[in-house]
């Protein structure tokens, strides 16, 4: 008889935190005896908070349910000081159900659903406001990043994946003008994928599988995208490395990654230079505020160095008001104060002078994009790496 | 079932899938995502079904006749999947699942699945039978039929079911 050790256990002593993941179906309690004597272990030595995070745990049958159970509720009932925190995720669906009833049996366990803790400033960007921001956006930039795809490897037939595929649009473009095999986009915010889903009954397009998902731990399987995709993603969270660690770890090894990042501080237009330049500094010290770094675009060598990658091709591209419709690029700039001025700054709590002068600075820039002899220009860093074979 | 779609259907002897504890984790894992493509988001659709399914069959691997072909099929009308395991039963196994069609018709499902899932002593056999029928919503058949076989099917819709 074969035992299934597909699963991961460790404890994190410094974090107080035994994440498990991966899959437990275990047929008897044997089988999952050294798990729930490593938890055993790792419960006995902490103390105040211990955090159990299964959100990638994939797979739990009931042996296993109850042979963890039962380690939590001895250690609970001898050890009322202890505080344990079951770590779900939206994402596997099931968990949080299947954990719930051992918080109502347990007066010290809590099971807290991850995800909202882990992107600080996620909120903003996920929910309603910034669709029509995402809309523009991919539309100038994708006058630029058609031209620079096949130079970062994308070719018809490849299996696709678009993580933080936001409202889906660059993925139908990708769609409609490299015809890959197929296309999973992939994204944490339901508002955004509900939308890409109806655009893609409306008109029919076929070949895409948008599906719900965080990116820093993806449900998707190792080793089976030739191209992946994150635009403007890194830089909304603050631990990047962890996202393109999963990006990495889906990829083909030979495949690439493809990402797209700003540098919110380089945003320039004349005239006016001066008030839109502290503008966009601004912006730059208000996402560091909300733990994101918007300046990130050329870090990117970096990040893909460090994560593993080879072969890491860099550029950069100006989108501007000369690109198409002025109109479009003042959308966005309008876009961003809404939600900067309008909604991060003023959570911030920033004074009305500060916010008056915040939104100057994007009025001015919105102004250079009309002018009639105006500049304006948002640039950004694409770069992409290879997955050693 | 009437009224519905057949979608994929595994079928072997009951020996040769009793032969491996495995079976149950690839099977499930196996016919979820081949059904769940269709679904809205089918990664997390998978995962729903993956573990309602891998509960009905490891409830079948440890309660069944000795000889026989064992059947698992998923089908689906609009919203609702159906899985139907098809296996072989000695009295033995008549038994276990008549008496877990009794408990499945008793009122207040969820006190007796969360008592069945903390029992302190040895597992409840008809637990994985109470988390289908609790967690997953699924309205569950046990049929007996002729030559000593037995049909058991769960119907459940698990789109937007998600805790």
């Amino acid at each position: 008889m074969s035992v299934d050790r597909s699963y991961q256990a460790s404890f994190n002593e410094n974090n107080q935190e035994f994440v498990i993941a991966g899959k437990l179906r275990p047929q008897n309690a044997a089988e999952i005896k050294p798990l729930a004597d490593a938890l055993a272990r790792s419960l006995a030595q902490v103390r105040g908070t211990v955090y159990l995070n299964v959100k990638r745990l994939a797979r739990l049958n009931n042996v296993a349910f109850r042979a963890i159970a039962s380690v939590v509720t001895q250690v609970c009932g001898t050890r009322p000081d202890l505080r344990v925190e079951v770590v779900t995720s939206s994402v596997m669906g099931w968990s949080t159900r299947k954990f719930q009833p051992l918080a109502e049996r347990l007066p010290n366990v809590t099971v807290n659903e991850y995800d909202k803790d882990f992107y600080p400033g996620q909120s903003y960007l996920e929910e309603g406001g910034f669709i029509p921001i995402l809309r523009n956006q991919t539309k100038l930039t994708w006058h630029h990043e058609k031209h620079l795809l096949p130079r970062h490897g994308l070719r018809p037939g490849m299996t696709m994946a678009d993580v933080c595929c936001g409202i889906g649009d660059f993925a139908v473009l990708a769609r409609k003008e490299f015809s890959p095999a197929s296309i999973i986009a992939l994204d944490h915010s339901r508002t955004s994928l509900d939308y890409a889903r109806k655009v893609a009954a409306d008109f029919g397009i076929t070949g895409i599988e948008y599906v719900y998902g965080d990116a820093s731990e993806m449900v998707l399987e190792d080793n089976q995208f030739d191209f992946v995709t994150c635009r403007h993603s890194l830089q909304v969270f603050d631990r990047p490395e962890l996202i393109l660690r999963e990006l990495f770890r889906i990829c083909k090894p030979g495949g690439r990654v493809y990402i797209t990042n700003e540098k919110n501080s380089h945003c320039l237009g004349e005239p006016r230079a001066e008030s839109i330049q502290w503008t966009y500094n601004e912006v730059a010290r208000l996402w560091a505020d909300y733990k994101m770094d918007i300046e990130l675009g050329p870090k990117s060598r970096r990040y893909m160095l460090d994560a593993g990658f080879e072969d890491i091709r860099v550029d950069s591209f100006m989108v501007t008001n000369l690109d198409g419709d002025p109109q479009g690029f003042a959308d966005i700039i309008q876009s961003w104060e809404n939600v900067y001025a309008g909604e991060m700054a003023r959570d911030r709590g920033d004074p009305p002078e500060f916010l008056a002068r915040f939104r100057q600075g994007f009025q001015d820039h919105i102004h250079a994009a009309l002018h009639p002899k105006g500049y304006a220009g948002w640039p950004i860093w694409a770069a992409s790496g290879r997955k050693p074979t | 079932m009437n009224g519905t779609t057949p979608l994929v259907e595994i079928s072997m002897g009951i020996d040769a899938f009793a032969s491996e504890w495995l079976h149950c984790d690839r099977i499930s894992s196996y016919l979820a995502r081949m059904v769940s493509h269709s679904r809205t988001d089918s990664l997390l659709y998978a995962n729903l079904l993956s573990s309602a399914l891998n509960e009905l069959l490891e409830t079948a691997f440890a309660h069944h006749g000795p000889d026989g072909n064992f059947c698992c099929r998923v089908s689906r009308a609009g919203e609702s999947d159906v899985i139907e395991l098809d296996l072989p039963c000695d009295e033995q196994a008549l038994s276990f699942y008549r008496a877990a069609a009794d408990r499945l018709g008793q009122p207040d499902l969820a006190a007796a699945y969360h008592a069945a899932l903390f029992a302190p002593e040895a597992a409840d056999p008809h637990l994985g039978l109470l988390e289908v029928a609790v967690d997953y919503r699924a309205r569950i058949t046990i049929l007996p039929e002729q030559g000593n076989r037995l049909k058991l099917a769960a119907e459940m819709v698990l789109e937007g079911a998600a805790a």
